[in-house]
């Protein structure tokens, strides 16, 4: 477990140092050091993969609940995979039409579909939860409702004080809000960034069965 | 007429977009296909580009001296580290990859975040006018924030029975109404995104301009095939 | 059951039948609400036609196919808005995306304008995409300190940037007057403002989702954001005070009914849930 402490901080110490110390040395080594990195990530392309194929290649392989989906799964991420590569003295790669047409009629609408779908389930749950059983609940109540007439341009143009309703709600208590929550949480990054240099955070390097 | 490829694309864009809108009938195979489907082409389509990257890099740059490649390919030997996850015996050489990104990645935020996120955020909180002269309104709102933000920041760092002692008493309640006000917004911006997204999908179900006309008939056609399987398996399932 | 309890437990399902109904429904027959314009709208229209001459802008396509309805139209209208004024005022324009999808959605958006045509402007000379960068937060620090480095080639073209005037003196963040950021998420504003804006100064505006509005607040208040387009609304806001109306403005009114619904739901359950507890009460 030491090697990986040694190199996070290593790597770590590489980024901030250069940042408020003017060494030359360090500072080219840094930013070698960071567009190095990025063909490291570039690397790990195929865990995902992987990963999706063991999953559901164990379903196919025990017949498990679902598996005709498992290998439409499969199928799609193999041809996907096979047409995206990077070869296009061949007609292939990420200008093929094949692989064109998946991402505009396939991954473009199934994407934008899944997002969309909590549309329905946000006014269900308008519905259905949203009560002002105390004082608390009546201040998010009344304050989102506001901003939900407030983005809709039949009550704005009807009654324009809930614009000037709505920016003082964004103006004060939001960005009351937000920044509260942003400088707590900027203090525990840096909390959490250095318990991780010093080597007493290593929860990102568990896994594998161990200890 | 659009070419018949087209012509597929569109009634295929229809049919996936309306499976996964068949859930909201409830659980069924229309919903669970264009699932699979999504989690499929998802992680396949990422390939094509991260593949052309490191081609393009290793064409443009790392390949035009000898530290360059030996660089390349030493990042070539961490990467295929990578997949020692997969494996129980070398599953410490993954951490050793692991660790470079985590660090770098600490390191790039680290170093900026006390500025972006902490001093300009105590700046801007320092150079609020309680007193806007002419503007009565504006010097409430800034009293307002300059109260607001300590208290949330104090509701966060006094937890337990710590908030049930003296002044925090009070400081809780009024951080948590501020805290119910801001969440409400959220609740409203959450509405227009939501809908805005549904409201793209029923543009291009529609046929409505810049969308292919012909989406609307593969609409009433697909949404029909689906409704009617979806009832006769409710209603067959209630018969027997 | 009462009534009150049968309106406390409603199918869900009457529900999203509404939910259909309220969105289909203006679109079959549009209604032409007016529209109010906001200040956001405002600030970023002007915003954009004060961006002083001979700037250098960074146009960043940070989101993806999901992020599509609601981006999409305020970045067709923003690049008009930037290719309009191209020329006359010397601006360069670098279109890249920090999202892998970024690339793939700026190629709906040449589907369906043609720079060269509409607005004369050439590529290569007038305005260039680099395509996708990789690495999120690292890849903008990465980008800021050598921009070559990061893409060596185009993307539209595939040729190298030595073969485009334009990037002739773009070599680092220092020579960026401005980044526009349509983002949807991570990495996004925080992150630029990390590696761009803090380092080097450069000024951001954003247009971004509704969900992550109120996170752009504090940023915006402080001045690290000089501008904020937040949502469908304000883009179709947007798009009215360039006197191009189009997918956000064709989409308020369904906007409208929505909320209304939402709005309508919220008070009908909240009556009827007062009302039971009164009749339990007394």
């Amino acid at each position: 477990m030491e090697i990986p402490l040694l190199i996070t901080a290593f790597c770590a110490l590489l980024q901030v140092i250069p940042y408020y110390l003017n060494i030359p040395v360090i500072d080219a080594a840094s930013g070698t050091m960071r567009e190095w990195m990025l063909l490291v990530v570039n690397m790990a392309v195929f865990v995902g993969v992987i990963s999706l194929g063991q999953v559901h290649g164990k379903r196919i392989q025990r017949k498990g609940e679902n598996w005709p989906f498992s290998v439409v799964l499969i199928a799609f991420m193999v041809f996907m995979a096979i047409v995206g590569f990077p070869l296009e003295n061949i007609g292939l790669g990420f200008k093929n039409n094949q692989y064109l047409f998946m991402f505009n009629n396939i991954l473009n609408p199934l994407g934008g579909t899944m997002y969309s779908i909590l549309a329905f389930f946000i006014t269900s749950a308008a519905y259905r939860a949203f009560r002002a059983r105390n004082w608390e609940a009546a201040f998010v109540l009344i304050s989102g409702t506001i901003v939900v007439m407030s983005n809709a341009p039949l009550f704005t143009s009807s009654m324009p004080f809930l614009i000037t309703w709505k920016n003082w709600i964004f103006d004060v208590p939001n960005t009351a809000t937000g920044r509260g929550v942003m400088i707590g949480a900027a203090l525990g990054a840096i909390a959490l960034a250095v318990r991780t240099l010093m080597g007493i955070e290593r929860g990102y390097l568990r896994g594998g069965g161990e200890e | 007429m659009i070419p018949m490829w087209e012509l597929i694309g569109v009634w295929t864009a229809v049919l996936m977009t309306l499976a996964i809108y068949s859930f909201l009938y409830g659980e069924n195979p229309w919903y669970r296909l264009a699932e699979h489907i999504f989690a499929g082409v998802s992680v396949g389509y990422a390939v094509a580009f991260n593949l052309d990257y490191l081609r393009d890099q290793w064409v443009n740059k790392w390949s035009l001296s000898g530290t360059l490649v030996l660089l390349y390919m030493i990042a070539i030997f961490f990467g295929i580290l990578w997949y020692a996850r997969f494996s129980k015996k070398y599953f410490f050489a993954y951490r050793w990859t692991l660790a470079i990104i985590v660090g770098t990645g600490i390191g790039m935020a680290l170093r900026t975040v006390i500025f972006t996120q902490f001093l300009n955020q105590i700046m801007a909180q320092a150079r609020l006018s309680l007193w806007v002269p002419g503007d009565l309104l504006q010097s409430f709102s800034n009293t307002m924030i300059a109260i607001m933000v300590p208290c949330v920041l104090l509701y966060f760092w006094f937890t337990g029975p710590a908030r049930d002692r003296g002044p925090m008493k009070y400081i809780e309640k009024f951080a948590r109404y501020t805290m119910m006000a801001g969440f409400g917004a959220a609740f409203g911006y959450t509405v227009l995104t939501r809908y805005s997204l549904f409201i793209g999908r029923a543009q291009f179900l529609l046929g409505i301009t810049p969308n292919p006309p012909e989406a609307r008939m593969a609409f009433y056609v697909i949404a029909a095939a689906i409704l009617i399987t979806l009832f006769a398996k409710d209603h067959l399932f209630k018969k027997t | 059951m009462s009534i009150l309890e049968k309106m406390q437990n409603i199918d869900r399902r009457y529900i999203y039948l509404a939910a259909w109904i309220f969105v289909l429904f203006p679109l079959f027959f549009p209604l032409g609400l007016p529209v109010p314009i906001g200040r956001e709208s405002v600030a970023w229209f002007d915003y954009i036609e004060a961006i002083p001459d001979d700037s250098v802008i960074i146009v960043s396509m940070d989101y993806g196919v999901s992020g599509m309805p609601e981006l999409y139209p305020m970045t067709v209208a923003t690049m008009h808005h930037l290719w309009t004024n191209c020329q006359a005022n010397n601006w360069k324009i670098i279109v890249l995306a920090f999202w892998n999808q970024g690339p793939l959605v700026f190629d709906t958006l040449l589907t369906q304008i043609d720079p060269a045509a509409d607005y004369n402007v050439v590529y290569g000379e007038d305005w260039v995409e680099l395509g996708w960068v990789p690495g999120a937060e690292t890849g903008m620090a990465a980008l800021a300190t050598d921009m070559w480095s990061q893409t060596p080639r185009d993307y539209l073209e595939d040729r190298p940037l030595t073969e485009y005037p334009i990037m002739a003196e773009i070599l680092t963040a220092d020579d960026i007057d401005l980044v526009i950021s349509i983002e949807t998420g991570t990495p996004g504003l925080p992150e630029w403002l990390r590696q761009w804006n803090d380092p080097f100064g450069v000024p951001f505006i954003v247009g971004c989702i509704g969900v992550s509005v109120p996170g752009m607040a504090p940023y915006l208040s402080s001045g690290q954001l000089t501008a904020l387009l937040p949502g469908l609304t304000a883009s179709g806001e947007y798009e009215l005070l360039l006197n191009r109306p189009g997918l956000a403005v064709a989409g308020l009114d369904a906007v409208s009914m929505s909320h209304l619904l939402v709005v309508l739901l919220v008070v009908i359950g909240n009556v009827s849930y007062f009302a039971s507890r009164g009749k339990e009460v007394s």
